[in-house]
């Protein structure tokens, strides 16, 4: 970063302005109208505003005494610690993995990537079929196991960890192919002089591949909490409405909720408002967690 | 840790304990990623009565039927709709690539004041979800006089411009961790060859992080391939249809007509992974290609 | 009272469903023909608006429909206005969808920035209320002004008014109606008989607690997701088919009453343990299920799923449907019904001189009394003629449905239609609470009520 080439500031605005141009004009100005709007009342996605709120900072009031958003937070930061030891974990071992074999690399590659094209409605369904009370898939291999009662997987006390385990499965493919090809970009003159000097498997992993992956885990990371907060599609089609009892609400389901289900559009917008304002701050505390590791 | 490396298992023609604990788990977790797939696939060809008390059995004998497919060909043009889908998808990926990829470099190799809120910025944009942007988006489009045209180029534009700033977000956060990663003495090198800032660029950057770009135009690729929301705001007539709009009509979201859901998702997934299984090669190569004639 | 069932039952139900695909080709050049009044209606105002002859040439229409992907009526549709363009050669920009809820903001944002379609088919529900109140849509009253016999086979009072003025603004095609199915071979099994229409609520629970007895579930229903149709039913039977659309005032008053012992009853429908176990963590999709596999007896709901029970077994003739058994004033052969969308002449294209007649002679193409019957799959019509029926073309299911309805005494809208999503939340989505004790009904309903007064 220090490198005498990069003195010179004046062409960094040529770089900059083609890509925040447009993130001006399709992303910041829709969204500063999205967070006007969560000042309005507005009842259809699409409507205009009945008028101002009353008092206008009715939502955000709403917002601290609603018990669902404290609900979703806290099943959302459960879903934050999911995905990073759970997405990220088996994502850095699969790719690890993948990047010391010869035979295969190729097609391990392309198979991590299926769940990620297949739609969530599909995917909703099966989970769906997988996990349902009369009788699904694992109740049906409980009974050949012996098992005389049926578990209800989406009762109260099973449905986290229903929902979090498709969900966690989705996307470890994701950060798998951010990471392998991250490990691509390695080059393998290092390995190879590492070889020669005598390294291990392990210490080139441990000494090569971590270190200089360092920054796209990074990456990886604050991808994992900011996808957390936002995830919608799966656990809503699981898990409408927060059943049950309201107890499975996210952040991005319920947002939707109220976007599309509820026709508070209003209320609905000042959530994206605090979803967005978490991640920048969630997405400040991984840079920070990762900077400080010294490899 | 045995120690044995890839070299000396090739030489002895023997692969170690621990290489086929590896195979193992790579293995075990390939076939819950395959499955799926294979399911969906399956009940495709199944009556759509028994996909829901019957999905896990072979499409064999009686349960065989073409039905779900005939339904989805029946009356609709879909070679028009996967064609609108490439053009729209191809465009974003491309323009993704280019613009995050210039954005990034900068983010990374410069030091400048405002540098640290860009980056917030960035981080925020990800996190904005379709539905708190889009009216303002259709209402822009409405104005410049892309929506509600009836004419097929100016309502994939319409669809291609918001999706590339969707997917911008992302791609530079992406870039930016594996940019950091190069070494800076090869642009430095090449600067002291007489290389210009935006042949640094073109010539150093972008070839030497051609895995990056391609996997960044990858999902761009998919997310504005699979993207019904924005899609189903702009494509209204048949003509303009893209194949997730199209599949989607079908297929209405109160319905349960499971077959057909199994049969759309087949009719949107496999082409594109065929395309992908036989054009790898080219996806990478056609980037180096592009990096080196700019 | 009377006359409203005179009313329902002169637009009786069709069920042509297997009928369509048949009739589809030769219905259309009939129309002209046919011994009904709409051929003439559509004809009939060139003579009163000079301005808008056909010399102006093809005129190119945009409409927007939910008559797309699993409606029945998709495919009608498609057949129909091939044929007007092939008649008329006027042009047709089909912009329609299936009516989730995306679809819905696109409808209401395409009004907004004054890109809405020239004709469209929509609710008129609440759902219809912003474009409604933004005066963008044309009245009927006001197109009779120049074409006087705009609509003239259908029965004003059925129209389906506004819930903004009470004024008609939409020509409806097909309505709904909603009652018990029944699984056969459970109630068999189960040794019970099937109710009728002489069935009280008294003995329902009876029967269902004999079905329990036997080991099935007696009642398929999510109260977690879908407890809307018992809501209304369990609310109607403390109430009649004059008086169930009439919102409570307060909580305290004669409706509020009603509507806190209907949920009561939906109470005891829990803790009898009449639901599935895991109704409130079920989906609707889930509960539906084990109805179609022979685990539940009884399920409420609309005539739309006539179509959704034909489509998800082989063996129809093991599924009727009947009425569901009342209480109170609430006669068993009361029931749920109405007209719930209908097409609308857009503000812009009725002023535009080119667009109006040809809006006009769509519309009444088709709304005539045969493209009507053709639609009304498994639905209730506004005809005056009301139409005929082939019931050897139809399933055993629809063919009860046809006879629930023709037996009918009494007929009332679905009051949870005057209600917004976003008021609905503390009685439905509340739901799960209020069966298991956790929240108070009364609370619930004047939470909800509330909620109503601050829309307005």
């Amino acid at each position: 970063m220090s490198s005498n080439i990069y003195k010179n500031k004046k062409p960094v605005v040529f770089f900059l302005i083609p890509a925040f141009a447009f993130l001006a004009i399709f992303l910041y100005y829709p969204f500063l109208q999205n967070i006007l709007n969560s000042f309005r009342v507005i009842n259809n996605l699409g409507s205009s505003a009945k008028g101002w709120n009353d008092p206008w900072f009715t939502n955000y009031v709403e917002l601290f005494k609603d018990d669902n958003i404290r609900t979703a937070l806290i099943n959302t930061l459960k879903m934050i610690a999911a995905t990073i030891i759970g997405q990220l974990g088996i994502a850095i071992v699969l790719a690890l993995m993948v990047d010391n074999i010869k035979k295969g690399q190729k097609f391990f590659r392309t198979v991590y990537f299926f769940p990620i094209v297949i739609a969530a409605t599909a995917l909703g369904l099966l989970f769906n079929i997988v996990f349902l009370y009369d009788k699904g898939m694992l109740n049906q291999l409980r009974e050949i196991f012996g098992a005389t009662k049926l578990v209800d997987f989406k009762d109260n006390a099973h449905a986290m960890l229903t929902m979090m385990i498709p969900v966690t499965w989705q996307y470890v493919g994701f950060y798998f192919i951010i990471l392998i090809t991250g490990l691509n970009n390695i080059s393998d003159d290092l390995y190879e002089a590492a070889t020669i000097d005598g390294a291990s498997k392990w210490q080139r992993v441990r000494y090569i591949s971590l270190p200089l992956l360092h920054n796209v885990i990074c990456t990886c990371g604050v991808l994992a909490v900011t996808g957390a907060l936002k995830v919608f599609d799966l656990p809503w089609i699981m898990f409408p409405k927060g059943m049950p009892s309201n107890s499975t609400w996210l952040t991005g389901t319920y947002m939707y909720y109220h976007a599309f289900e509820s026709h508070n559009v209003d209320y609905s917008s000042a959530i994206s408002v605090l979803i967005v304002i978490l991640g920048v701050i969630t997405a400040k505390i991984v840079n920070a967690v990762f900077k400080e590791k010294d490899y | 840790m045995a120690g044995t490396n890839i070299k000396t298992s090739k030489k002895h023609h023997k692969i170690s304990f621990g290489m086929a604990g590896i195979y193992v788990v790579l293995t075990a977790w390939a076939l819950t990623t395959i499955y799926p797939l294979f399911w969906i696939l399956m009940n495709s060809f199944k009556d759509k009565k028994v996909i829901r008390s019957d999905s896990f059995s072979l499409p064999l004998g009686e349960l065989f039927t073409l039905d779900n497919y005939k339904t989805a060909f029946d009356r609709v043009n879909i070679l028009g709709a996967y064609r609108n889908s490439l053009v729209i998808s191809l465009s974003v990926a491309a323009a993704v690539i280019l613009l995050a990829g210039l954005a990034s470099y900068a983010l990374v190799r410069y030091d400048f004041k405002m540098k640290g809120l860009l980056n917030s910025m960035v981080v925020a944009g990800m996190m904005f979800p379709a539905f708190a942007t889009i009216i303002p988006v259709i209402r822009m489009m409405n104005v410049i006089g892309l929506a509600n045209t009836n004419q097929i180029p100016k309502s994939l534009l319409a669809v291609i411009l918001p999706q590339i700033a969707g997917n911008l977000s992302f791609a530079i956060v992406v870039l930016r961790g594996y940019i950091a990663g190069l070494p800076v003495e090869l642009e430095e090198a090449a600067y002291m060859e007489g290389c210009n800032i935006f042949q640094l660029f073109f010539k150093v950057v972008m070839p030497l992080c051609k895995p990056s770009f391609a996997t960044i135009g990858i999902f761009s690729f998919l997310w504005s391939y699979n993207d019904l929301f924005t899609q189903s705001f702009f494509l209204k007539t048949k003509p303009e249809y893209s194949v997730t709009v199209l599949l989607s009509l079908l297929t209405s979201q109160e319905g349960t007509n499971y077959g057909l859901m199994a049969s759309s998702v087949s009719l949107i997934v496999f082409p594109l992974l065929i395309v992908y299984l036989f054009l790898q090669k080219y996806i990478v190569k056609g980037l180096t290609a592009g990096a080196v004639k700019g | 009272m009377k006359k409203m069932l005179a009313m329902l039952l002169t637009g009786a139900m069709v069920f042509s469903l297997a009928a369509c695909g048949n009739s589809s080709s030769g219905n259309a050049p009939a129309q002209s023909g046919a011994s009904n009044d709409s051929a003439p209606a559509a004809e009939s105002p060139a003579e009163s608006e000079p301005a808008a002859e056909p010399s102006a040439g093809p005129v190119t229409l945009n409409v927007t429909t939910t008559y797309a992907g699993e409606d029945t009526n998709a495919g009608n549709y498609q057949d129909a206005i091939a044929a007007w363009q092939e008649e008329t050669g006027n042009k047709i920009n089909d912009a329609s969808a299936s009516s989730a809820e995306t679809f819905k903001a696109r409808v209401i944002s395409d009004f907004e920035m004054g890109s809405e379609p020239d004709v469209l088919f929509y609710f008129n529900g609440v759902d219809s209320n912003p474009f409604v109140e933004a005066g963008k849509v044309v009245s009927i009253d006001e197109i009779r002004e120049t074409y006087p016999d705009y609509a003239s086979n259908m029965k004003d009072g059925m129209m389906g008014a506004s819930p903004v003025d009470g004024k008609n603004y939409s020509v409806p095609v097909n309505g709904y109606w909603e009652g018990l199915f029944v699984n056969k071979s459970v109630c068999e099994a189960a040794g019970v008989d099937i109710p009728t229409a002489d069935t009280t609520w008294d003995e329902f629970m009876e029967i269902c607690q004999k079905v329990k007895d036997a080991g099935y579930t007696p009642i398929a229903a999510s109260f977690a997701e879908i407890p809307h149709y018992w809501f209304e039913f369990c609310i109607y039977n403390y109430l009649t088919p004059a008086t169930h659309n009439i919102l409570p005032g307060s909580v305290d008053d004669e409706h509020g009453k009603a509507w806190v012992n209907g949920i009561g009853d939906m109470k005891v429908l829990y803790e009898k343990g009449f639901l599935p176990e895991n109704t409130l963590s079920a989906t609707d999709g889930e509960t539906f299920q084990l109805f179609i596999d022979g685990k539940a007896a009884f399920l409420i709901d609309g005539s739309w799923k006539v179509g959704g029970i034909e489509s998800s077994t082989d063996d129809i003739d093991n599924f009727t449907v009947t009425y569901v058994p009342g209480k109170n004033d609430r006669k068993s052969t009361d029931i749920i019904g109405g007209l719930s969308s209908g097409w609308y002449i857009t503000r812009k294209a009725w002023d535009d001189p080119e667009k109006q007649k040809a809006c006009v002679d769509f519309i009444s193409y088709m709304t005539s009394d045969d493209m009507v019957s053709k639609f009304a799959s498994v639905s209730a019509t506004a005809l005056k003629d009301g139409v005929q029926v082939d019931e050897s073309q139809l399933t055993s299911l629809a063919v009860a449905g046809l006879d629930m309805v023709e037996g009918a005494t009494g007929m009332a809208g679905a009051v949870q239609d005057q209600v917004t999503q976003e008021a609905r939340v503390p009685v439905f989505n509340g739901m799960p609470d209020i069966v298991t004790g956790k929240a108070d009904i009364a609370t619930a309903v004047s939470d909800l009520l509330a909620l109503v007064a601050e829309g307005q």
